[in-house]
């Protein structure tokens, strides 16, 4: 244990001296598996497929907020399937619209959660987004994991009517989207699958609320056992047998993943390095800040500053106070209000 | 020369208005009013299209069957349907919006009042700065 430890202080020190181009690697192998996975599964336009285009649109969503990198893989899903038939890319889009304006938009900030379960569908470790969601999120990641669970059995559904599209008549096209819509519609595994990975969220998140020692590692268990019990009753219900082994040793890679992340993350999270740029009458300055507490001190700092803090009077305080040339702006409204 | 006890507070002030601080800044230039409200719009027109697509996608799924008997549909029935099922969500998202945007106003104002708190102890240091002067 000491020794991983050390490696977690050697790993935080690196992060911290080289966040700045650590950030934009990380994400730009991200996206490059992303894009490449879709390129795998659906690479029906070859003009996408090839590499200068996926390390271009690779490196600019390294650089860019992950919102953009989600945006391009939609992108770029659309078009491989407007290639090959307009008719289902406009099905797609429409399904794609539906998902997002009724239930996506209300979770934005967890938009990579809708590209990453897919991807790691097909890489056959979904399971890491749910316990993890459950150990850094709340309850409200279920919608977006369901939209991401749609997403990816919308496109495996794409991948068969693929195949079935011969010419552009009326009834060609009637067919092709009644397919698409009863395999959706009538998708026992895709509604099990999206009910077992709310109970996982669910189940992770209660049991890591739970005031017990090592409440982060029983609810990251917990949530995988939750897990395995429920796609084995699933599997069993669909006769679908031959998929439990490759289940089980998902679960228990995902739930290794999930215990990696979990032993870096709070020294990540911490100890970002932050770059900040102002302003005052006489200089301009550049400052880098980095925390020097380790893993426990900054609870402390946390727990200090809610009893500091006094309460509420604290809270109506900023209505009330005194003009200053800072405050003013934000204080103007307010006024006016009251 | 430089006053280290300012830089600490302008970099803490920094480093809050470009993560957190930069949502909560803009929420607080709206009344909490109007802000839910306009919230609870943009969701509701939002529901609404996703309404009529799913609708559009029903109707397209019978499309044979709503060829076949055009004559012969109740189609009051079928906009009473429409409509009282429309009603259902946009109250069910309108409601969900008021609920959800208020509590975001609030944890804002929250967050800000501690902003201010850091602003109103820069203003001192700059004064006891100027005084020194």
């Amino acid at each position: 244990m000491l020794q991983l430890l050390e490696i977690r202080e050697r790993v935080k020190r690196f992060y911290q001296r080289y966040d700045l181009y650590l950030l934009p690697i990380i994400k730009f192998v991200f996206a490059l598996t992303a894009f490449s996975t879709i390129n795998k599964q659906i690479g029906y336009d070859v003009r996408l497929n090839r590499l200068p285009i996926v390390l271009g649109i690779s490196l600019l969503s390294a650089f860019t907020p992950s919102a953009i990198m989600v945006l391009l893989a939609t992108a770029v899903s659309i078009l491989h399937v407007y290639f090959i038939s307009p008719i289902l890319s406009i099905i797609v889009i429409a399904i794609l619209m539906i998902l997002y304006l009724l239930f996506a938009r209300y979770t934005p900030k967890q938009g990579y959660v809708l590209l990453a379960v897919p991807i790691l569908f097909i890489l056959k470790i979904p399971y890491v987004i749910p316990i993890l969601l459950g150990v850094v999120s709340t309850p409200i990641s279920i919608v977006s994991t369901g939209c991401g669970v749609i997403i990816y059995f919308l496109f495996q559904i794409i991948k068969t009517a693929v195949t079935m599209q011969s010419n552009v008549s009326i009834d060609d096209i009637i067919q092709l989207y009644t397919h698409v819509i009863d395999s959706l519609k009538g998708n026992r595994q895709m509604i099990m699958t999206i009910v077992i990975f709310a109970m996982i969220i669910m189940v992770t998140y209660f049991v890591r609320k739970l005031s017990i020692d090592y409440a982060f590692e029983i609810s990251i268990l917990a949530g995988a056992l939750t897990g395995i019990l429920g796609f084995l009753i699933s599997y069993l219900v669909l006769s679908r047998s031959d998929q439990i082994l490759s289940m089980i040793f998902g679960f228990i890679v995902s739930t290794v993943l999930v215990y990696i992340i979990h032993f870096f993350r709070l020294t990540l999270d911490y100890s970002g390095v932050e770059h900040a740029q102002f302003e005052d009458d006489v200089y301009y300055y550049y400052v880098k800040a980095i925390p020097k507490v380790t893993v426990t001190v900054p609870q402390v700092n946390v727990k200090r500053f809610n009893v500091k803090s006094g309460g509420r009077r604290e809270f109506s305080d900023p209505d009330m106070e005194d003009t200053d040339a800072g405050v003013d702006e934000y204080e103007y409204e307010d006024d006016t209000e009251s | 020369m430089l006053n280290f006890k300012k830089i600490r507070l302008m970099t803490k002030l920094a480093v809050y208005e470009k993560k957190d601080g930069k949502e909560d800044i803009h929420l607080s230039k709206y009344y909490k009013t109007d802000y839910v409200r306009f919230q609870v719009l943009k969701s509701i027109i939002t529901a609404s299209i996703g309404y009529a697509l799913i609708i559009a996608l029903i109707a397209f799924y019978k499309i044979e069957y709503l060829i076949k008997n055009a004559v012969t549909l109740d189609y009051k029935l079928i906009g009473t349907y429409i409509l009282a099922f429309y009603l259902i969500t946009i109250t069910i998202y309108g409601a969900g919006a008021l609920v959800l945007y208020s509590m975001k106003y609030d944890g804002s104002r929250k967050k800000l009042s501690r902003y201010f708190k850091l602003l109103k102890r820069l203003k001192k240091v700059y004064n006891e700065s100027t005084h020194e002067s």
